[in-house]
């Protein structure tokens, strides 16, 4: 167990993860085909005078609402995935449990390959209602006069394999050029990134994440186990089940945004917890920024790595994330 | 449950054992048989019988030899390997998600598949099945490696965080190439979704001697890992050197796996679910475990690859029956015994 740490330094340490998340975003919304100078990107974001109009339309038209997204999706991911490591005291859960990502890569398989009328706009709605009604179906058939984190895992992976099943026989079977574009989907990916995208996201996740940071006392107690917490008067089904809801609200809705993109919510609650420590007052916050700064990152590589091409954000947070967490395992390597 | 209930219920159940594997292994050669009279040939039964004892090199005997069979056989062998599989990784891991592809076997396998076919044009099975072997076993040793490093060894977290960060990472791989590239892609999709159409004798042949040195050592150490599962704690205690059966573990998983993916392509579900399947309908003593998994790994894996050939006359990768079939009935099992709330 690591030394808890002290509430002073933990402020400082969410500041300046906070003042790097603003740097990486300016330089985000600098870096592009047309590079703009950072002080026109800030000409731009506070409207100054004399900051050029085509500055302006580049940096609040084109690139603000891809970034904002970013920074979203991978907030939401990150506290979807703090919230599901707390409920099932498992330090490798990632909402993905819940069955989430199965559901809307079930549900966009059936759009992109299985329909192909539908009209694209309809997706994220699609894939939203899909990855909800995986979660309450887990939920639902999980739930015996009360949950255990063992059944929702176990009945979990039952749905999750039968939808793979079902994504992977339209995959098989589909056109290869619709199954290639539900591909790129699948893989995660923000280059049709439209404000009312985050819109969307904000409708959902601003809730959820309210219920989150209100829970954040009760995620505490229930690493101390069930008794314990019963005991410290929590009602540990409502509790249990709010989370749940919060988790599908905020992962879901990421996944509408940008389909599924593994490892951010797996992958920010540990570097958070390094940094701020195990409590999730501190916690929470640190995962988010954590998580925002990831995915802008990753999609800042996924733009420009093999630029005029626009790699899924999916694939450069898998090998952007991957080698650095498997840098912090090497560096923990003597614990 | 304690380790003293566990050794109880073990003596307790002890007679019933030997009544399960046997009832298993009849249901299990009857279904065999089963499958081979199953196809666009009509072959009954008695025909079956009759290519094995007097082959006369008529066509039923020919489809039976080199068509059936083998893939009955592939089916089988595939099953056993990843139940025992899936089964041995959640004993080292501590975690019920986990599963073969854990270790990075799944993903090493298909980005090396997904390189030969881009960038060689390679296509002939028989070749992919050693790629797939030679993928799984370099990403399984990459993961071990990394898992591995530093003062306490392999212990099961640090394993399933570094199966994680490089099968994500050859996964992102190979889907940039295939999203870049739509006739790998094309090719590639097909055996993504694990099948057992088509294999041949010699592809049998020559994944059989690994298939069977790693299941045959897998039973004889079915006692080690039944200590592992307990956890490092009780392992401990019970005198077992965790620094010495890891290893040995994540040895035979990739033994195991890699046989599997070479053979058939990433087939999920088995491995997984499988074990979890005897674990709710029998208890998780791994002396009894790994043998009831291997036999209904065998089977449901024979069954998922017949049914649709029985039913509708066509073939379904196995990996999708699979779930189709098994998911159910794991839902079930799950919600009747998954643990009291």
């Amino acid at each position: 167990m690591r030394p808890p740490v002290p509430p002073t330094r933990t402020g400082l340490r969410l500041s300046v993860l906070a003042l790097i998340l603003a740097l990486a975003g300016v330089a985000a919304l600098a870096i592009g085909d047309q590079p703009i100078r950072p002080v026109n990107v800030l000409g731009a974001l506070t409207g100054l005078e004399g900051t050029p109009a085509v500055a302006r339309i580049i940096v609040l038209d084109l690139r603000l609402p891809r970034i904002v997204l970013a920074l979203l999706v991978g907030a939401a991911l990150a506290i979807a995935g703090t919230a599901m490591q707390a409920l099932m005291r498992n330090p490798l859960a990632e909402p993905g449990i819940l069955g989430i990502n199965s559901g809307a890569a079930l549900a966009a398989m059936v759009v992109i390959v299985g329909l192909g009328a539908v009209p694209e706009t309809a997706l994220p709605v699609l894939a939203f209602a899909g990855a909800l009604a995986m979660t309450l179906a887990i939920y639902g058939l999980a739930w015996r006069s009360g949950v255990t984190s063992l059944r929702i895992i176990l009945i979990g992976i039952g749905l999750g394999s039968l939808a793979g099943a079902g994504a992977t026989f339209l995959s098989v079977f589909g056109p290869v050029a619709e199954v290639q574009r539900a591909m790129i989907w699948l893989a995660g990916s923000l280059n049709d990134s439209r404000w009312p995208k985050v819109w969307w996201l904000l409708c959902t996740g601003l809730p959820a994440t309210v219920m989150i940071a209100a829970l954040s006392r009760d995620m505490d107690l229930i690493g101390l186990g069930d008794d314990v917490a019963r005991g410290r008067g929590q009602r540990v089904q409502l509790v249990q089940g709010a989370i749940i809801l919060a988790v599908a609200l905020l992962a879901g809705g990421a996944v509408a945004a940008a389909g599924p993109i593994a490892f951010v919510g797996l992958a920010a609650p540990h570097v958070a917890r390094r940094l701020v420590g195990p409590g999730h007052a501190a916690l929470i916050p640190g995962a988010a920024l954590a998580g925002a700064l990831l995915l802008v990152l990753a999609d800042l590589l996924a733009r420009r790595a093999m630029a005029p091409a626009q790699l899924p954000v999916g694939l450069t947070t898998a090998l952007l994330g991957a080698p650095f967490f498997g840098y912090l395992l090497w560096k923990r390597r003597n614990d | 449950m304690t380790p003293g209930a566990r050794n109880e219920a073990y003596r307790l159940g002890a007679p019933r054992n030997g009544a399960i594997l046997i009832l298993l292994m009849l249901m299990l050669i009857a279904l065999a048989l089963w499958s081979l009279t199953i196809g666009a040939t009509e072959i009954t039964p008695v025909e079956v019988l009759r290519a094995f004892t007097a082959p006369e090199g008529r066509r039923a005997d020919i489809v039976l030899h080199d068509v059936r069979l083998p893939r009955m056989a592939a089916a089988l062998i595939i099953g056993a390997l990843l139940a025992v599989a899936g089964a041995i990784m959640q004993a080292v891991t501590g975690n019920p998600m986990a599963d073969p592809g854990l270790l990075g076997v799944n993903a090493g396998a298909a980005f090396a598949v997904v390189l030969a076919i881009a960038l060689a044009g390679i296509t002939a099975t028989g070749t992919l099945i050693w790629i797939a072997f030679a993928g799984a076993g370099l990403a399984a040793g990459a993961v071990y490696g990394l898992g591995a490093a530093g003062r306490s060894g392999a212990t099961p977290v640090k394993l399933v965080l570094a199966g994680v960060v490089v099968a994500s990472f050859l996964t992102a791989l190979t889907t940039a190439v295939m999203v870049v590239d739509a006739q790998t892609f094309d090719v590639v999709r097909l055996w993504t979704a694990g099948s057992v159409k088509g294999r041949q004798m010699q592809d049998i042949l020559a994944v059989l001697p690994h298939a069977l040195v790693g299941l045959v050592l897998a039973l004889a150490l079915r006692g080690q890992f039944d200590a592992l599962a307990l956890g490092a704690d009780v392992a401990s205690g019970l005198g077992q050197s965790q620094a010495l059966w890891r290893p040995i573990a994540a040895l035979l998983v990739v033994v195991l796996a890699g046989s599997a993916v070479a053979l058939a392509g990433p087939v999920g579900f088995v491995g997984l679910v499988v074990p979890h399947i005897v674990r709710l309908s029998l208890g998780g003593d791994y002396r009894r475990l790994l043998p009831v998994a291997a036999l209904v790994g065998a089977g449901l894996t024979l069954l998922a690859d017949t049914l649709p050939r029985a039913l509708w006359g066509r073939d379904m990768p196995v990996g999708i029956t699979l779930a189709l079939i098994g998911a159910p009935v794991f839902v079930w099992l799950a919600r009747r015994a998954g643990g009291a709330a």
